[in-house]
């Protein structure tokens, strides 16, 4: 049931992609039909969860491999599920109206909503990283949905590269923690946490893939460039739902992680330092989307915090919710604001209350909760985690407060393009159904600040499955030190707003430094090429050839050995051969006449014929005698049109030092490891099976001819393709010679 | 080999050809217990048609292959891949398998699926050898 | 086994590394059917001593019988050289037809890539 949750949303992405057009106005309620299912059968399902009875699924997919895709719905993932199909079908709903061709977008929309579905639900670490990729390529596609643009292009890259390097770090760390754990499965690893230097280095390799994803200093540039995207898709994956991900896996894995010094340590530090950072850079924007974007990352800073303490990880859900709802209501209002007015910046935008009125009311309510104002579904988390945060750490409770300044100074900002007088007029009203959309979810922040009982739960339910206690969310507190603090910074905020913090000037230093990156790599690949690939074969090959020698070569010499009755030769008559062989082989480095080159080649072939049937391989010495001859055949036909003499290029790749000593070196060291080779024998030559089993399973007594049509007859298949190829390539070439020449 | 109609070349080819031609078949089907093999006869054959296109010239590969080299390619790969497919009838792909029959003539023979392999191995050798002095010699090769 | 054919795969090595490392395309083929004759000889050397052809006679197979395994090797090895050689041989000849030298000249894009700056983008 589960997973057919996630692939009803990428079947509806595909049946877009492929019908949408034709679909027409079908084609809306088919992108609605996947959130609205996955919403009503999460909910059908709530009252066990909450219960504290997860619901597991597996589907075997490599059974040999004891491979299966493992699913799970306990509270965290049924808190994110939910958030992914209400959430999700608000901001389809308002993508409706919002995109002038809206289908497209749509289905990149479901392909996102059925990754992050699967991310929710996968109790499997690899499958958790399939669908963790998954929303990443996703989310490239959405940033750079508009293709034309350069900069969504490279803010599509900046995304892109981040985040699936952080993925690839963490995926490492999931392999490690899997083998110390013993199962991939996170339910298995939760229940009987591992520990040891080991894991910490897993979890150290996972917090590459937790900071990434949900964009905390110093990777936090690429949220901010990722504005580039379709308003829809910024409200959908970079408020409300990817940029969680990272906060997600956080929560799940914390019955190993909470205990972990450096896990801890650096999910402290890092989210109060994006909270930081994040707040300070809202300020500065004057761009609404690019406010919204930097308060998202400090919003995400402070939840990474949270996520971080045992006692803070219930709250922490709670404004993962809180968080969704209004910041996602208001992206809408921006991309309205944006389609009535034709501008984001704050100073061309004034007096909207007015023109506006709907809209305003929206941002209001919204407003309301990111900033923490009592009776909304923000103030009840932020106070909850106040309320945690002073018990436990007074000193981290001041850092939070003091970006809840922060995020109270830049809601003022945003809210002050609906009073003053007015600037740019609108020239359109946004239609209802945008804003009716985004009035659902900034209505839910108001009603669950009310009544913030199913908000307990689902927290409550989420912190239990991550192995922490489930704290109390009254609407109103009472007065505790939290109330203080909380009405402290709302005023400081106010007050903040008023500063008179400057506009940025050139690009944020997060993305220079990308871009400084990027640069650096892409110079050093350059340089690097130009040094390794000079476009000479011969060189190159003079390279491959001396690392053989060097590098087994190396180990050859320090184990080099003689094997067992070693004779100097069988025969006479095969020394004789064999000298003739090499005397004609030594001939040839000489010879540039290339007659004279092919009747050597000749001998040389002729003499293996001949040491083949003196060691006993009549079918050998056959086969090298008619190719010799055939081979001669060829040459004299390719010879009427080289010339006679060998060409003598002005210069040489490799001197001819170089050549002579490589060659040496080459042969000496063939010698050498086919002689220690042949000492090193521990087994007895799996021939002797063939021996005997040639009559009885062959059939046949000629066992060379059994062993190249029955054993391996599958090699020779192949190699009688490799023939058949190698000469339809010959006919082209020499098509192309007689193509030109008739010209 | 500017002279292609030397009339004594000719009768020398037109002699010397078919009996290589029945040493490659020997050699193609005694390979299975004996010296030789698919490679080995399609390599034989392949000298025949060396033979023929050196003393008669340009056409003299196609009068006795009577097909184009490529279609012998084409044929002997897909021989081999049925001899190989009929090993599903027993184990597995390319498992061996022999019948004995009793001819007319030639008495009890054992029929090996691993000789109609050879068989395959045959023709895309002597196809090669076809092809490749076909095409070296400059001469046209219509499918 | 026996050292003669160690050491003449060594030599026919060390000449058909001599050839390839040049830049006539002609001598580049003779140098590869020297390497080809030495790994066939390696392939045989790893069988061991000479023995009689391995034929299964009406009592089972010889026990002096030559390790067959090899042998197929060389052999299927043997026809694919001829493939190989047949094909660098309708390398050279284009190569002569098109440039009137059959000389493996540097890649030009290589060159230019490894002259152009860093900075230097295309």
């Amino acid at each position: 049931m589960i997973p057919s949750l996630a692939l009803s949303f990428f079947a509806a992405a595909a049946l877009l992609a492929g019908f949408g057009r034709r679909l027409r106005r079908t084609a809306v309620w088919l992108a609605l039909a996947p959130s609205v299912a996955a919403a009503a059968t999460l909910l059908a399902h709530a009252p066990r969860v909450l219960d504290g009875e997860p619901v597991r699924e597996s589907i075997s997919w490599v059974p040999s491999l004891g491979v299966s895709l493992e699913f799970s719905l306990d509270g965290a993932a049924l808190a994110m599920g939910l958030v992914v199909s209400l959430v999700g079908a608000a901001i389809l709903a308002y993508t409706v109206w919002y995109q002038r061709d809206p289908i497209p977008l749509l289905g990149r929309l479901n392909l996102f909503a059925g990754a992050m579905f699967g991310l929710t639900v996968s109790d499997n670490l690899f499958g958790l990283f399939v669908f963790w990729e998954l929303t990443t390529i996703v989310s490239y596609s959405l940033i750079a949905y508009d293709d034309r643009s350069p900069d969504a292009r490279k803010a599509g890259v900046h995304a892109l590269f981040v985040t699936a390097l952080g993925g690839l770090v963490m995926l490492v760390g999931f392999v490690v923690l899997g083998t110390e754990a013993g199962t991939y499965r996170i339910s298995e690893i939760a229940a009987a946490p591992p520990s040891g230097p080991a894991v910490t280095a897993a979890l150290a390799l996972v917090l590459a893939g937790v900071l990434t994803k949900s964009a905390q200093v110093p990777f936090h540039g690429w949220l901010p460039a990722a504005m580039a995207a379709p308003t829809p898709a910024s409200a959908f994956l970079h408020a409300a739902t990817m940029v969680k991900a990272g906060v997600f896996l956080a929560i799940r894995l914390a019955p190993v992680a909470m205990g972990n010094d450096v896990w801890q340590g650096v999910l402290l530090t890092a989210g109060i330092a994006t909270m930081a950072v994040g707040g300070w850079a809202a300020l500065r924007e004057r761009d609404l989307k690019r406010i919204l974007a930097y308060g998202t990352v400090a919003q995400l800073g402070l939840l990474t915090v949270l996520a971080a303490s045992e006692a803070t990880v219930a709250a922490s859900v709670a404004l993962l919710l809180a968080h969704a709802g209004f910041k996602a209501a208001l992206f809408m209002v921006v991309g309205s604001i944006d389609k009535a007015t034709g501008t984001r910046d704050i100073r061309e935008l004034g007096g909207l209350r007015r023109t506006l009125p709907g809209t305003w009311v929206v941002a209001v309510a919204a407003a309301a909760s990111m900033a923490g104002i009592p009776l909304t579904l923000g103030f009840v988390a932020k106070e909850a985690a106040l309320d945690a945060l002073l018990a436990a750490s007074p000193a981290i409770a001041a850092a939070v407060a003091a970006g809840a300044v922060l995020t109270v100074a830049y809601t003022t900002r945003i809210l002050g393009v609906f009073w003053g007088p007015e600037r740019t007029a609108p020239s359109s009203s946004p239609a209802p159904g945008m804003t009716a959309a985004a009035a659902l979810l900034a209505a839910a922040g108001v009603a669950f600040g009310i009544a913030p009982g199913p908000v307990e739960a689902l927290s409550g339910s989420a912190a239990r499955a991550a192995g922490a206690a489930a704290v109390a969310l009254p609407a109103w507190p009472g007065p505790k030190p939290a109330l203080w603090l909380s009405l402290g910074s709302l005023a400081a905020g106010w007050l903040a707003a008023l500063l008179p913090i400057g506009p940025r000037r050139g690009t944020a230093a997060a993305s220079a430094a990308f871009d400084a990156t990027v640069d650096g790599v892409l110079g050093f690949a350059r340089r690097a090429t130009a040094v390794l690939q000079n476009g000479s074969l011969p060189v190159y090959l003079a390279v491959i050839l001396a690392t053989v020698v060097a590098v087994p070569g190396a180990a050859l010499v320090t184990a080099a050995a003689s094997p067992a009755g070693l004779v100097p030769a069988e025969s006479w008559l095969q020394a004789a051969v064999g000298a003739a062989a090499a005397a004609a082989a030594v001939g040839l480095l000489a010879l540039r006449n290339r007659l004279g080159a092919i009747l050597l080649l000749g001998v040389v072939g002729y003499g293996m014929a001949g040491l083949f049937a003196l060691q006993g391989a009549p079918d050998l010495a056959l086969t090298q005698v008619l190719v010799e001859t055939v081979t001669l055949v060829v040459f004299a036909l390719v010879l009427g049109r080289l010339p006679e003499r060998f060409d003598r290029p002005a210069r040489p790749a490799v001197g001819a030092p170089i050549r002579v000593a490589l060659a040496l070196a080459v042969g000496v060291f063939v010698t050498g490891a086919m002689l220690s080779a042949a000492a090193g024998r521990a087994d007895a030559p799996v021939s002797e099976a063939y021996l005997e089993r040639s009559l009885d399973e062959g059939y046949g007594r000629n066992v060379v001819n059994v062993i190249l049509t029955d054993f391996r007859a599958l090699d020779t298949f192949g190699e009688i393709a490799v023939v058949a190829t190698a000469a339809i390539g010959v006919a082209g070439l020499a098509a192309g010679i007689r193509g030109r020449s008739e010209r | 080999m500017s002279a292609p109609s030397l009339p004594i070349r000719r009768r020398s080819t037109a002699l010397l050809v078919p009996p290589i031609l029945v040493v490659a078949a020997y050699l193609l089907f005694a390979g299975h217990n004996r010296p030789g093999g698919g490679f080995v006869g399609g390599l034989v054959a392949g000298l025949a048609l060396a033979l023929a296109h050196a003393s008669d010239g340009p056409g003299a590969v196609r009068r006795i292959t009577r097909v184009a080299p490529t279609t012998l390619l084409g044929a002997g790969l897909v021989i081999a891949g049925i001899a190989g497919a009929g090993g599903w009838l027993g184990g597995g792909f390319l498992d061996g398998g022999a019948v004995e029959l009793t001819l007319p003539v030639f008495g009890t023979v054992k029929a090996a699926s691993a000789t109609l392999f050879d068989t395959g191995v045959f023709a895309v050798v002597a196809g090669m050898v076809g092809l490749v002095l076909e095409s070296l010699s400059g001469e046209e090769t219509p499918s | 086994m026996t050292l003669l054919l160690p050491v003449l795969a060594g030599v026919l090595f060390a000449g058909g590394t001599y050839l390839v490392l040049t830049r006539a395309l002609a001598r580049i083929l003779v140098g590869l059917a020297l390497l080809a004759h030495g790994a066939n000889l390696l392939l045989l050397s790893a069988g061991g001593r000479a023995g009689a052809p391995a034929f299964i006679g009406e009592a089972g197979a010889p026990e002096t019988a030559a390790d067959p395994l090899p042998q197929a090797l060389a052999l299927t090895a043997i026809v694919i050289t001829f493939a190989v050689t047949a094909f660098l041989a309708a390398l050279a000849a284009r190569a002569h037809h098109l440039t009137g030298s059959d000389a493996v000249e540097d890649d030009v894009e290589d060159r230019r890539v490894a002259r152009s700056t860093p900075e230097g983008t295309s």
